[in-house]
């Protein structure tokens, strides 16, 4: 790890810089967003001004660092995100063992988009937050459109990085036309979405493998819940505690010694990956999320999770109540 | 164990209470009177989605439609039926639950109407154990009759993987509740064999009601009977093979004994 501080000095010299597109260089990505590639960089210019003013002064963690302000922390872990794209799909098939597809497509088909009892059916607005390489966004579409013939379902990719928006919309050029009209691209700040999202005017708000990186997720789950209808679904997919005590000392040998000794052979950055297994680790169990959801103002149902693969992944699903 | 604090709270609670207190001991002994219940396996919205769902059911079955439409009839919109955690299966949990649940008020007024019977009073109570059991089983079968011709979609349902143990869950659940409101508090081995034959008998009855066209399931009745009957056949069989067989045992150790083996 001696390298460590030079990577660091490298990075900041290198976030100065504005950056125009992808860039290729390996060493100037130092955090990297496992299944989902959206950093937290770019603060998005927006009304709700309240929020992000004071970002500076709280502090909050980075992986294993405590002490970290939210600006810093928003700024830290967006590092560098642009060369992802490339290793992306190669590294969390590598991660996961190709499991990954599968919680989304649980994901997905469990939240089951699309499907309606009117005839014609209602429209839906989808907000995929963090979905920058459109996963989730794509798997939606197909959904409503392949299979329940539905075209009236719109979905927003929204991400905080515009680069990652536009690894998206490269991808979605391979899609067909009826569902690339169907899909928008929005970039913005989950803690503070921009007023062109309208209050109560979403179906189904998503987040895939974001919200563990986010500066401020309780400002964020209010955001959620200011953005969604009445009876709108929020559904969160995350890592979370492995429940089997057996199964967890696997996964934790795996995944810190494991997924860094990846990171560094398949995208050469191990420090990345580093913060990638921290940042699980810190994330909080099924319950304690479970409990940030309701004290959000949702409703859940039953447990309010399901957990994916021993619980190294989750699901967790709230409802905005009609009186909300 | 001594008498715990609690036990003896709840015994001076139960005279002062005075004849309703004589009403609850009929009840399970380890209920506390002086706690609300546990809350519902279903809250309030969940309540709201899936009581408007169930009256699709005879029409559209256990499906996502039926919530869908559920959903719309009680205000909701198409996508909060995500928020049940097992689709259409919570739809199936829900049906199970309540007609579970409105059993017990069913057997307190079937067992009152048998004790004011004219002619010979207090029937009910004179009931043996095992007329009571097939008697609840049968009130139980008969509150499916609404959604029978969908049952067997049901049935694939909870026969689904993920779904076994919630469904075997339930049907423990069902038969504790026959044997509870017949009167039975025995507490010897014997409760399980008699909570597996009531889930048994009830299963296959269940199963062979969905394919019933006679008037008033009235075949399902005498299938019921059939099986409740021979499964305490078979119990008295195995009781008896049991006792052969320790015999046997105990005679073959003596003989080992007499031949001057160690045992």
């Amino acid at each position: 790890m001696a390298a460590r501080p030079v990577l660091r000095t490298a990075v900041r010299a290198v976030r100065v810089l504005p950056q125009s597109g992808p860039s290729r260089s390996c060493s100037s990505s130092r955090h990297v967003r496992l299944f989902s590639t959206t950093p937290r960089s770019f603060k998005s210019p927006s009304d709700h001004a309240t929020s992000t003013s004071s970002s500076t002064d709280r502090t909050t963690h980075f992986g294993f660092e405590d002490g970290i302000s939210e600006a810093e922390k928003t700024e830290r872990v967006a590092g560098v995100f642009h060369s992802v794209a490339e290793s992306y799909d190669r590294m969390n098939d590598l991660m996961s063992f190709g499991v990954h597809r599968l919680w989304k497509d649980h994901f997905v088909s469990s939240l089951n988009p699309g499907s309606s009892s009117s005839i014609p059916p209602k429209p839906q607005h989808i907000l995929d937050i963090a979905g920058g390489t459109g996963d989730i966004a794509f798997r939606m579409l197909h959904n409503a459109h392949t299979i329940h013939r539905n075209t009236s379902v719109h979905v927003t990719i929204s991400d905080i990085n515009p680069s990652m928006l536009a690894v998206g919309k490269q991808r979605s050029l391979s899609l067909p036309p009826s569902q690339q009209s169907a899909l928008s691209f929005l970039p913005a700040d989950a803690t503070a979405l921009p007023a062109s999202i309208l209050p109560n005017s979403i179906d189904l708000y998503t987040v895939a493998f974001g919200i563990r990186n986010f500066a401020n997720i309780p400002l964020a789950l209010r955001e959620a819940y200011r953005v969604l209808k009445p009876g709108g679904v929020f559904a969160c997919l995350e890592f979370s505690k492995v429940e089997n005590p057996v199964l967890d000392a696997v996964y934790k040998r795996w995944s810190f010694s494991g997924i860094p000794l990846i990171g560094q052979l398949v995208a050469g950055d191990r420090d990345s990956y580093q913060y990638l297994v921290e940042s699980i680790e810190r994330f909080p169990s099924q319950g304690e999320f479970r409990d940030m959801i309701v004290d959000a103002g949702f409703v859940v149902g039953g447990d309010g999770y399901e957990n994916l693969t021993g619980g190294v992944a989750a699901i967790h699903k709230g409802m905005k109540p009609l009186d909300g | 164990m001594a008498p715990s604090r609690a036990f003896t709270r709840l015994a001076a609670h139960r005279r002062v209470l005075g004849v309703v207190g004589r009403q609850y001991q009929l009840q399970r002994p380890y209920y506390s009177y002086d706690h609300p219940p546990p809350p519902g396996p279903f809250n309030q919205t969940e309540h709201a989605i899936l009581s408007a769902a169930y009256t699709h059911v005879p029409e559209h079955g256990f499906t996502q439609h039926a919530l869908s439409l559920g959903a719309r009839d009680a205000g909701y919109l198409d996508i909060s039926t995500a928020v049940l955690p097992d689709g259409p299966f919570s739809l199936i949990q829900y049906h199970l639950i309540t007609k579970r649940q409105a059993l017990a008020p069913k057997s307190r007024a079937i067992f009152n109407a048998l004790d004011a019977a004219p002619g010979d009073g207090a029937k009910g109570q004179t009931m043996k154990i095992d007329d009571r059991v097939e008697r609840l089983a049968w009130e139980r079968l008969l509150s499916n009759a609404d959604v029978i011709h969908r049952w067997q979609q049901a049935l694939a349902v909870m026969a689904q993987p993920s779904h076994v143990p919630a469904s075997l869950r339930e049907l423990a659940l069902l038969a504790d509740e026959i044997y509870h409101l017949s009167g039975d508090g025995a507490v010897d081995p014997s409760w399980y064999t008699k909570r597996g034959t009531v889930s048994t008998a009830y299963v296959g009855a269940e199963l062979f009601m969905t394919n019933d066209r006679s008037p008033g399931f009235a075949q399902t009745r005498e299938f019921l009977q059939r099986r409740l009957e021979e499964s305490s056949k078979v119990g008295n069989a195995l009781g008896g093979v049991a006792q052969w067989m320790e015999f046997t045992a105990v005679a073959g150790v003596n003989i080992l004994r007499s031949k001057g083996m160690r045992i």
